[in-house]
């Protein structure tokens, strides 16, 4: 936006139907980006003694929710931030992030959701590129990596920012393929078209249900899928004490309604290495996203569990795409209502009217109408199911979170003593690193530490004077070559 | 137990822990020595690396080998 006073942004938002009229989206009226109303009507609707989230110290109840959320928007409007504002959340998952979010939002505000996994270097590049005006953040570290959700007391900050410059309601950090993360923007109005289309997909947590929320919240799927659907719904968050088996399924255990686990493959691991789960007739469904479940995994939940596990395919872009939330096309999904998908070149397209990147222009990410998903895969031309096949890109998924090797490999490549980088993924990932003479790798290891998360740092480390190449002086990039170079019996200076 | 987490050999295992590894190897550990496992934030820091989670395992569980 250009002024805080301008009001260029508005979204339409169509007549939606939905299945489900207790809870459909039927908002006629244009819904405004820079101002409340959505999240008044959209997610803080509903009875005040409704609860919302089921927190370890006891239930949060829809009246209780919005007092939280009307102290954070005074804070945050005494820091100074005002409609058309930037500010930027780098909180874990927490009572804080939901209600400073909130708060952001019914300011009018741009929320800029940062990772609290990210290092202070990242954080600090992303709030110089952004311009943002207000830091909400902790004083703490990283905190306990088993907890769920965290017990955190929030602070401010301000800064020499400055007001947002897109309608976007939100943006959210990709990690990139040519370095730099990419800032993917979405209005208010194509998160509540995203919160719709869940109402109308057939196997998801139903108003007066739980839904066991494993996925972070700061992304699309925990964002979207369990926070914004939920509240809107009337589904009771309840995010497990610890992230463990049991941890998940005392959660499960702890109300009498059905309950839907909703994470990613991993947390299906957690689950499916509990020796002997009780019997627990209110799990009604687990829901994965982020990356294929092999069929021995699914098959050895459903032996175990008894019920579906679903799964479903999405971007950081526009959410949620397709689903198979019976298990009953796996590995195929069908396209959520409203989402068009089609096939081009071996390519998943999606059709989407605006280019989520802000302040990027990559036909080869988005052009004419159409987003290139990077995703490999196929369309059945008769019944419309999707098959997504894998990457075309350098992305990886690590426990659900995208990492692209090319801004790990950017990143150590600029490392001071760093002189080339190859950084590979064959299930975690690896770099090899060519260093300038007297660097160690430790000094090295201690940098990166401070440059890039540890979700994206390399697993293994292989350091040496030089590096594969070829004979007309490229990196070797085949896993292969470098294995073999790197074996243990040559390999010097491995952390 | 690392390993089993994505059914690789053992000695495919790299140095270094992210959060989910972490998660996995408590989560396993609790299973095999039936117990549950309180740390605090400064020992989760030193559990980074294969070698730390070790370590400090081995100081919160006395049944964990040495």
């Amino acid at each position: 936006m250009a002024t805080p006073d301008a009001h260029p942004f508005e979204g339409e938002l169509v007549l939606l139907f939905s299945r489900w009229e207790a809870f459909a989206i039927t908002a006629t009226e244009p819904l405004f980006s820079g101002t409340s109303e959505w999240v008044d009507e959209i997610l803080m609707n509903g009875a005040d003694n409704g609860v919302c989230l089921h927190l370890p110290g006891g239930p949060i109840a829809r009246s209780a929710l919005r007092r939280l959320v009307a102290g954070r928007e005074e804070a945050l409007v005494t820091a100074g931030l005002a409609r058309g504002g930037r500010v930027a959340l780098n909180l874990p998952p927490s009572l804080a992030y939901v209600a400073n979010l909130l708060a952001a939002w019914r300011i009018g505000a741009q929320a800029v959701l940062l990772d609290h996994r990210l290092t202070r270097y990242e954080v600090g590049a992303a709030l110089d590129r952004l311009g943002v005006q207000v830091v909400v953040g902790t004083d703490g570290g990283r905190g306990n990596p088993l907890a769920v959700f965290h017990d955190v007391t929030e602070t401010i900050s301000v800064r020499r920012g400055s007001p947002a410059t897109t309608p976007h309601a939100v943006l959210q950090l990709s990690s990139g393929s040519t370095g730099p993360s990419k800032v993917i923007g979405r209005t208010a109005a194509d998160l509540v078209a995203e919160i719709e289309r869940y109402t109308r997909i057939d196997g998801v947590p139903l108003p007066g249900e739980r839904v066991i929320l494993l996925p972070s919240m700061v992304h699309v799927l925990g964002l979207v899928g369990g926070l914004l659907y939920a509240l809107h719904a009337g589904v009771e968050i309840v995010p497990p004490r610890r992230l463990t088996g049991e941890g998940i399924l005392d959660a499960v255990a702890s109300g009498a309604t059905p309950a839907t686990v909703l994470g990613v493959p991993f947390h299906i691991g957690l689950l499916g290495s509990v020796s002997d789960p009780p019997k627990l007739p209110q799990l009604k469904r687990m829901t994965t996203g982020g990356e294929l479940v092999p069929t021995a995994v699914s098959t050895a939940f459903g032996e175990k569990y008894g019920v579906p596990l679903g799964n479903m395919w999405g971007m950081t872009e526009l959410g949620v795409i397709a689903t198979d939330l019976f298990g009953e096309h796996r590995p195929a999904l069908t396209p959520a209502p409203g989402i068009e998908v089609r096939e081009a070149g071996g390519e998943l397209l999606v059709r989407r009217p605006e280019s989520p990147y802000v302040g990027l222009s990559d036909p080869s990410r988005w052009a004419d109408g159409w987003l290139h998903t990077k995703d490999a895969g196929r369309v059945d031309p008769e019944t419309g199911l999707v098959t997504v096949l894998g990457r075309l890109d350098s992305q990886v998924s690590v426990g659900g979170l995208k990492v692209d090797l090319t801004e790990v490999e950017h990143t150590i490549t600029s490392l001071p003593g760093v002189e080339a980088a190859v950084v590979l993924y064959d299930k975690e990932i690896s770099a090899f690193v060519q260093l300038a003479d007297g660097v160690s790798g430790q000094s090295v290891d201690v940098v990166l530490a401070e440059r890039l998360a540890g979700y994206k740092r390399p697993k293994r480390t292989h350091y040496a004077p030089a590096l594969p190449r070829t004979t007309t002086g490229k990196l070797v990039r085949d896993p292969a070559v470098l294995r073999e170079r790197f074996s243990p019996i040559t390999l010097e200076g491995e952390r | 137990m690392i390993a089993a987490l994505d059914g690789r050999p053992v000695a495919e295992i790299g140095g270094q822990i992210d959060s989910m590894q972490l998660a996995w190897l408590v989560h396993q550990v609790e299973q095999r020595y039936g117990v549950e496992i309180e740390l605090d934030d400064g020992q989760y820091a030193r559990m980074s690396t294969v070698d730390g989670a070790v370590e400090v395992l081995r100081e919160a569980i006395p049944a964990v080998p040495r």
